[in-house]
């Protein structure tokens, strides 16, 4: 047992990064439009 | 218990407050069934998050969670994903006319009040299903709060949601929805420092979970495809359940849809996520449990003191009425609008339409407690319900909704067979399939396959049909 690793901290990762991905996009469908 | 009791008493006091509240904003069916169409994102996003997030995400899930370990988990990326899909490729074209209904859609995409019905009814059987699952659902946490009989308790919830449903439609629905998802974020925010606390901050869970179930941060307790199939079924589902498209047309425009989603996925992660970290502590607090589904009443009876058990309880009770309610808005609405009204009775009078949209609800909600109580689907199913009608819906009507609105080809006699191929190809894998691959593969591949075989054998759609939803429509109909 070392820990919980990439299972455990990279779904809180993927989450983070998705939401920064929508918001970028957002943000750009916006001035956009 | 007399804490549970006055928690639930107040709970269900504000539910039916803001139903009333809704029958004065309810003037015509446009309001009844869509909310006007001119929902802000604040409540347009709730209702999205707490439609989606059911009595299935409290139970099922964490029961999930607590059986195989913490890799489930990963399926929930799915969710962000299909909405993001929805909001970024199909609602610009989708929402560019807007209907009551999504077999409304059907009817002007694929030119046939026959199709309408076959899509409605679809709608309806599969919804009266999942609505029957979560009010299995509420008899159990009825028993637990009140100490009624589970039989008394799914008459009960049928009984207060039918209340506020019937008299305001989809403005009480959403209005409601706001407020339980403020009771799910509240239960999901108390509890999890507490369940923390007794198992020395999430340092020491972390440790302690992999002592009691060592596999539980690998990738070896869940087949890849599983997983994989599983989180195709959500994506899927997640872009084409009538429950969800229909909350595109009820948002005011696509500036709104945007911010309505996001507030969607923010609170839809926030509340999964914590209720995962409770899955983790229900492993270490209580080890031996007979089924997972028992993780959840167990953390909110054991670990909880009462007043914020209860309000734990009330968060699932919540979760499972955001969601039926918005079930019941879908099947009543597929009974009186797409079936009745437009197969029966087309002619009927505004006022006429209005009391049979009403009595459309009663129907469809009273339907699945007349079946329990004739012993009609019984038993333990949360979850796997859930997911087979994700999978129906999304193996129904992905292709004749994604592909409706950008393949011009694709015609009336496709998107029946492919409805039609679809539900029978998840039907037929769920009985006879590999348990190792999630139906909605096969569902959606059949479905796809004859989407397009049979549009491209059949006279293409007439540029009536075509004309709301691409800009050149005549020009466009040999991509």
């Amino acid at each position: 047992m070392n820990g919980p690793g990439f299972t455990f901290w990279g779904l809180f990762l993927a989450c983070g990064l998705l939401l920064v991905g929508y918001v970028t996009w957002m943000i750009r469908a916006e001035r956009d439009e | 218990m007399t804490a549970q009791i006055w928690v639930f008493l107040g709970y269900f006091a504000v539910v039916f407050g803001i139903g009333w509240y809704s029958l004065r904003a309810t003037r015509n069916e446009t309001d009844y069934w869509i909310a006007g169409g001119e929902l802000g994102w604040f409540t347009g996003g709730a209702t999205m998050a707490a439609t989606h997030t059911s009595a299935g995400t409290f139970v099922g899930t964490i029961g999930v969670m607590y059986t195989v370990g913490w890799s489930f988990g990963w399926v929930l990326l799915s969710i962000p994903l299909a909405y993001w899909f929805m909001v970024a490729v199909l609602a610009p074209r989708f929402t560019r006319q807007k209907e009551l209904t999504i077999p409304a859609f059907i009817e002007t995409r694929y030119y046939g009040k026959g199709i309408r019905g076959l899509a409605g009814a679809i709608i309806l059987i599969a919804t009266v299903v999942y609505i029957q699952a979560q009010i299995v659902a509420g008899g159990l946490i009825a028993n637990t709060v009140f100490g009624i009989p589970t039989t008394w308790g799914m008459v009960g919830f049928t009984a207060i949601l039918l209340a506020y449903t019937v008299v305001g439609g989809m403005v009480a629905v959403v209005y409601t929805d706001a407020f339980q998802l403020v009771v799910m974020g509240l239960g999901a925010v108390f509890a999890v420092p507490l369940a923390l606390r007794q198992v020395d901050g999430l340092g020491g869970l972390l440790t302690l979970v992999e002592s009691a179930h060592p596999l539980v941060f690998t990738w070896e307790t869940m087949p890849a495809t599983l997983l994989f199939t599983m989180g195709l079924s959500f994506f899927l589902g997640g872009i084409a359940t009538p429950e969800k498209l229909i909350r595109l047309y009820a948002m005011k425009d696509m500036r709104t849809i945007r911010r309505g989603v996001l507030f969607s996925i923010i609170m839809i992660l926030g509340i999964n996520l914590l209720v995962f970290i409770l899955a983790l502590s229900a492993i270490v607090l209580f080890p031996s449990l007979s089924t997972g589904d028992l993780a959840m009443p167990m953390v909110a009876t054991a670990v909880l003191p009462a007043t914020l058990g209860s309000i734990m309880l009330a968060a699932i009770t919540a979760a499972m009425m955001s969601t039926v309610d918005s079930l019941l808005i879908v099947a009543g609405s597929a009974l009186s609008v797409d079936i009745y009204q437009n197969l029966v009775d087309p002619e009927a009078s505004p006022r006429r339409r209005m009391w049979v949209d009403r009595l459309g609800i009663v129907v469809v909600g009273s339907t699945p407690v007349v079946l329990l109580l004739s012993g009609v689907g019984e038993g333990d199913l949360v979850q796997f319900i859930v997911l087979l009608f994700t999978a129906l819906m999304a193996a129904a009507f992905v292709l004749p909704v994604v592909g409706g609105v950008f393949w011009p080809r694709a015609t009336k006699e496709g998107a029946a067979s492919a409805m039609v191929g679809g539900v029978t190809a998840t039907f037929a894998w769920e009985a006879w399939g590999a348990t190792t691959v999630e139906p909605v593969l096969c569902g959606f591949l059949v479905s796809a396959a004859l989407f397009v075989g049979v549009s491209l054998l059949t006279p293409p759609p007439p540029a009536s049909a075509l004309a709301p939803y691409f800009e050149s429509s005549t020009s466009r109909d040999s991509v």
